[in-house]
């Protein structure tokens, strides 16, 4: 079994703190992995690094066993890599289905055409719509994104990482900020995924991150403190003291 | 050879210096305030004429150096209040805004001043020439003026980083959140360092009117040659307007010397270098 | 295209093409500055409007590209079909070198480019072996390419309708491309668009060097109107001047910039009739236009009839 994502003692620096101090880990193909860790454990900014946001201060980062470590980000998308925001991060000023459009032609040699219309390239519509249609947001392909919903936002955010067909999919904190009823909706969404994606997903919410794993990093003050199954990592002591030990 | 090339160096700095005065106002409002204020050359070029006109009238320069400084205080005060306050942090909307401010500014100064280059009188004490060390010559007043902005800056420099008040405007400058959280009028602190900037700037029309004479399109001189200063010494950083005010004052005086066609485009050089290798300018926040 | 909107293309059509005989030659010559100024408006809102660049040294690639045109004709006895394609590529080469601006953002890459604007006027002004300095080049002949010569003013106003309908057509295709997608993404949210697999510095750059082409047309378009350049095209009014332009009729349109265009100039024509001090006017409009109209007529009229403008 493959390797999509390994990652070798990663260091990030911010002046003097250390936000990731030295983690390693390995994700085979098609695993569910979820990151778990109290606020400031370092997970997003892993995931920045990881995904090429932000450079790391060392360490190395492999995808699907190529080296990615100094590629930018946009290079990564042509791999397989495929990316939510915590914070909502979709096109403002745009149209639901503009934005899944850009999505889709990313990894298209097409995005550079300049005198044919966007309209006009069928397949990459129909595309775009079966995305928008995904994550329950095809009624709305025709709105601007300022008009959705925090909600819809989130599901728009999930659609747009999906379009390029994406091989691993890092998702943070997909269900940040909903109601119960939506966090359920986009757990089950999550979970309907293709089994052959692999997925890597911070979580801050317990419950959502259990049911979803196949496996659990949990990270601490920039370090890997455990890894294991999801029942191992809930019933270990030192897990739930660093989660509710201090509040 | 040599003497000339120290004399441009001398030039340089005497330039440097009045750059340093423009600029670390301009770039200490940006860093504070997040404040493009394109009127700065206007400014300059108003609290210049100011000054001269208080030098015609009382045969003070330094009255005309403090009359300019403070017309402009007011000047920027009611421009801030009534005008940029609407901006936000919208920097295209702050520049056109200051730029239509400057065009209105220039044209009423031109009525009133006319389209004659002007020259604010030197006073008699620091006309002539003295001798340097080395049996070199030089306008005295300019001489003085180096002596002058440097003691400008060293003050500045003092309050920046050995003052309370600079502190907080160094810690503003880096996170304007943290400074209302220490209870610290953030607005008072802002008409402050935006008073004592516009100071600075219509103090310098007086202080470089008399040696690069006042007339209409030198408000946009002095603003370009300071945002390349700014630039190249980083938005924000009071250090980085030091050095590029040296760095730009020296490389205008050798390029007016060496290749007077083509000095603009030796002001091009450090930015396009800067450019390729690291566009944040030496010392620069976040734009 | 709405019906409405169909009619009214062709109602402005219609007018344009009898201006010369209704109007005459006062009104025909303001049309045509508009018309260029128009051109060289969409250009700067090629990155303003789309892609979120706010690039203040466009008047140096219409500048350029008219020097370099007006010197091949007049001094080089270049012919038109030569000195015109040379005043575009030679635009266009500078837009290249200014496109290294793109690796900056913000407020930054403004003041750059202000500063670079600078960099061709001074030349402009100070190489006057070269440019004529402050009197530029005058004499400029009007444009002959083969049998066809323009003869007069007239023949040069229909002439820039044409050309100015044809580059409309054509901005109308860029913007509807991926491309003109692409730039609004990236405008709209950089950091999105980069983990969608896009290079946002390298469509930047692209739209930077395009936009300047356009400039530079405008600059070629604008010489042969007027017959002489001189660095009054490269300052740095021209350029804010541009912008505005885009800003008042409406950015991320197309017709937007050229609406800007006839209510900037006809306003200066109109208030220099009678009021000294106009340019404090104009620095009026900037103000009345940056705290009152930021979406300009264009957005304004969409916003009065309920519904967000489109191109």
């Amino acid at each position: 079994m493959s390797t999509a994502v390994e990652v070798t003692g990663l260091v990030k620096e911010f002046g003097g703190l250390r936000a990731v101090d030295g983690v390693s880990l390995s994700v085979p193909a098609g695993e569910r992995r979820v990151l778990i860790g109290p606020n400031g454990a370092g997970k997003t900014t892993l995931f920045h690094c990881v995904t090429g946001t932000l450079a790391p201060t060392a360490g190395r980062v492999t995808l699907f066993g190529r080296d990615v470590t100094a590629l930018p980000e946009h290079r990564r998308t042509a791999l397989g890599m495929g990316r939510t925001f915590q914070i909502s991060n979709v096109i403002a000023g745009l149209t639901c289905a503009e934005n899944v459009v850009l999505a889709a032609l990313g990894t298209d040699r097409r995005k550079w055409l300049l005198h044919r219309p966007v309209a006009a390239l069928d397949d990459v519509r129909r595309a775009a719509h079966a995305s928008l249609e995904l994550v329950g947001l095809g009624p709305r392909a025709a709105d601007a994104v300022r008009a959705l919903s925090y909600g819809e936002r989130r599901q728009l955010e999930l659609a747009l990482a999906l379009t390029a067909r994406p091989r691993v999919l890092f998702l943070d904190e997909p269900c940040a900020g909903l109601s119960p009823s939506e966090r359920a909706r986009i757990s089950r969404m999550i979970d309907d995924l293709p089994r052959d994606l692999t997925l890597l997903m911070i979580e801050h919410d317990m419950d959502v991150a259990l049911g979803l794993a196949d496996r659990v990093t949990v990270l601490h003050r920039g370090r890997v403190i455990l890894e294991g199954a999801p029942g191992e990592v809930q019933a270990n002591p030192e897990v739930r003291e660093v989660y509710f030990g201090h509040v | 050879m040599t003497t000339s090339a120290i004399l441009q160096a001398i030039n340089g700095t005497s330039l440097a210096a009045l750059l340093f005065l423009v600029a670390s106002g301009f770039t200490v409002t940006f860093g504070l305030m997040r404040v493009v204020n394109m009127a700065y050359g206007a400014y300059y070029l108003l609290g210049g004429y100011v000054g001269l006109s208080i030098v015609q009238a009382t045969g003070s320069f330094a009255l005309g150096i403090v009359g300019g400084g403070v017309a402009i205080v007011i000047l920027g005060y009611v421009v801030d209040r009534f005008l940029i306050r609407y901006t936000g942090e919208n920097h295209l909307a702050q520049v056109l805004l200051t730029v239509g401010i400057a065009f209105v500014i220039g044209d009423v100064a031109l009525k009133i001043w006319g389209g004659d280059s002007l020259k604010v009188p030197v006073p008699v004490a620091l006309r002539g020439a003295m001798e340097l060390p080395g049996g070199l010559v030089y306008p005295t007043y300019r001489f003085v003026m180096i002596v002058f902005s440097l003691a400008v800056a060293g003050t500045l420099w003092l309050l920046y980083t050995r003052t309370q008040i600079g502190a907080v405007v160094r810690a503003g400058v880096d996170d304007r959140e943290q400074v209302s959280a220490t209870g610290i009028n953030v607005d008072r602190l802002f008409v402050v360092v935006s008073a004592l900037a516009s100071f600075l700037v219509g103090m310098a029309g007086v202080v470089g009117g008399a040696f690069l004479t006042l007339y209409p399109g030198a408000e946009w001189e002095i603003l370009i040659v300071a945002l390349v200063v700014v630039i190249v010494g980083g938005l924000g950083s009071l250090g980085g307007a030091m050095v590029g005010a040296l760095v730009v004052g020296w490389l205008d005086a050798y390029g007016r010397w060496l290749l007077p066609e083509f000095s603009y485009f030796v002001l091009f050089g450090p930015m396009a270098v800067l450019l390729l290798f690291r566009p944040r300018g030496i010392a620069g926040k976040e734009a | 295209m709405t019906p409405g909107r169909l009619a009214a293309a062709a109602v402005v059509l219609v007018a344009a093409v009898l201006l010369p005989q209704v109007a005459g030659p006062f009104w025909m010559g303001l049309v045509t500055q508009m018309i260029v100024f128009g051109l060289l408006a969409l250009s700067v809102d090629l990155l303003l409007g789309h892609a979120g660049l706010f690039s203040i040294c466009h008047g140096s690639f219409f500048a350029v590209a008219a020097y370099t045109t007006a010197i091949l004709q007049v001094r080089h006895a270049v012919p038109t079909a030569l000195a015109a394609p040379a005043g575009l590529v030679a635009g266009t080469l500078l837009g290249l070198v200014f496109g290294l601006a793109v690796r900056t953002r913000g407020v930054y890459f403004i003041l750059i480019t202000i500063a670079f604007g600078y960099v061709v006027w001074g030349m402009a002004h100070r190489w006057s072996s070269f440019t004529g300095g402050d009197n530029g080049v005058t004499n400029v002949p009007f444009p002959a390419v083969g049998g066809l010569r323009i003869t007069s003013d007239t023949e040069y106003y229909y002439l820039a309708l044409v050309v100015a309908g044809l580059v409309a057509l054509g901005y109308r295709r860029l913007i509807r491309s991926p491309f003109g997608l692409a730039l609004r993404g990236i405008k709209g949210s950089e950091s999105r668009m980069r983990t969608l697999g896009y290079d946002s510095n390298r469509h930047l750059y692209a739209a930077f060097v395009l936009s300047a082409a356009l400039a530079s047309l405008a600059g070629v378009l604008y010489v042969y109107a007027n017959r002489f350049v001189n660095p009054v095209a490269a300052s740095f009014p021209v350029s804010v001047e541009a912008a505005l332009m885009a800003i008042v009729g409406g950015t991320g349109t197309i017709v937007g910039p050229f609406i800007g265009s006839a209510i900037i100039l006809g306003l200066r024509n109109w208030v220099s009739s009678f009021f000294e001090l106009y340019a404090a006017v104009m620095g009026g409009v900037f103000i009345v236009a940056v705290l009152w109209v930021p979406e300009g007529l264009v957005g304004l009229a969409a916003r009065l009839r309920g519904r967000a403008p489109h191109a």
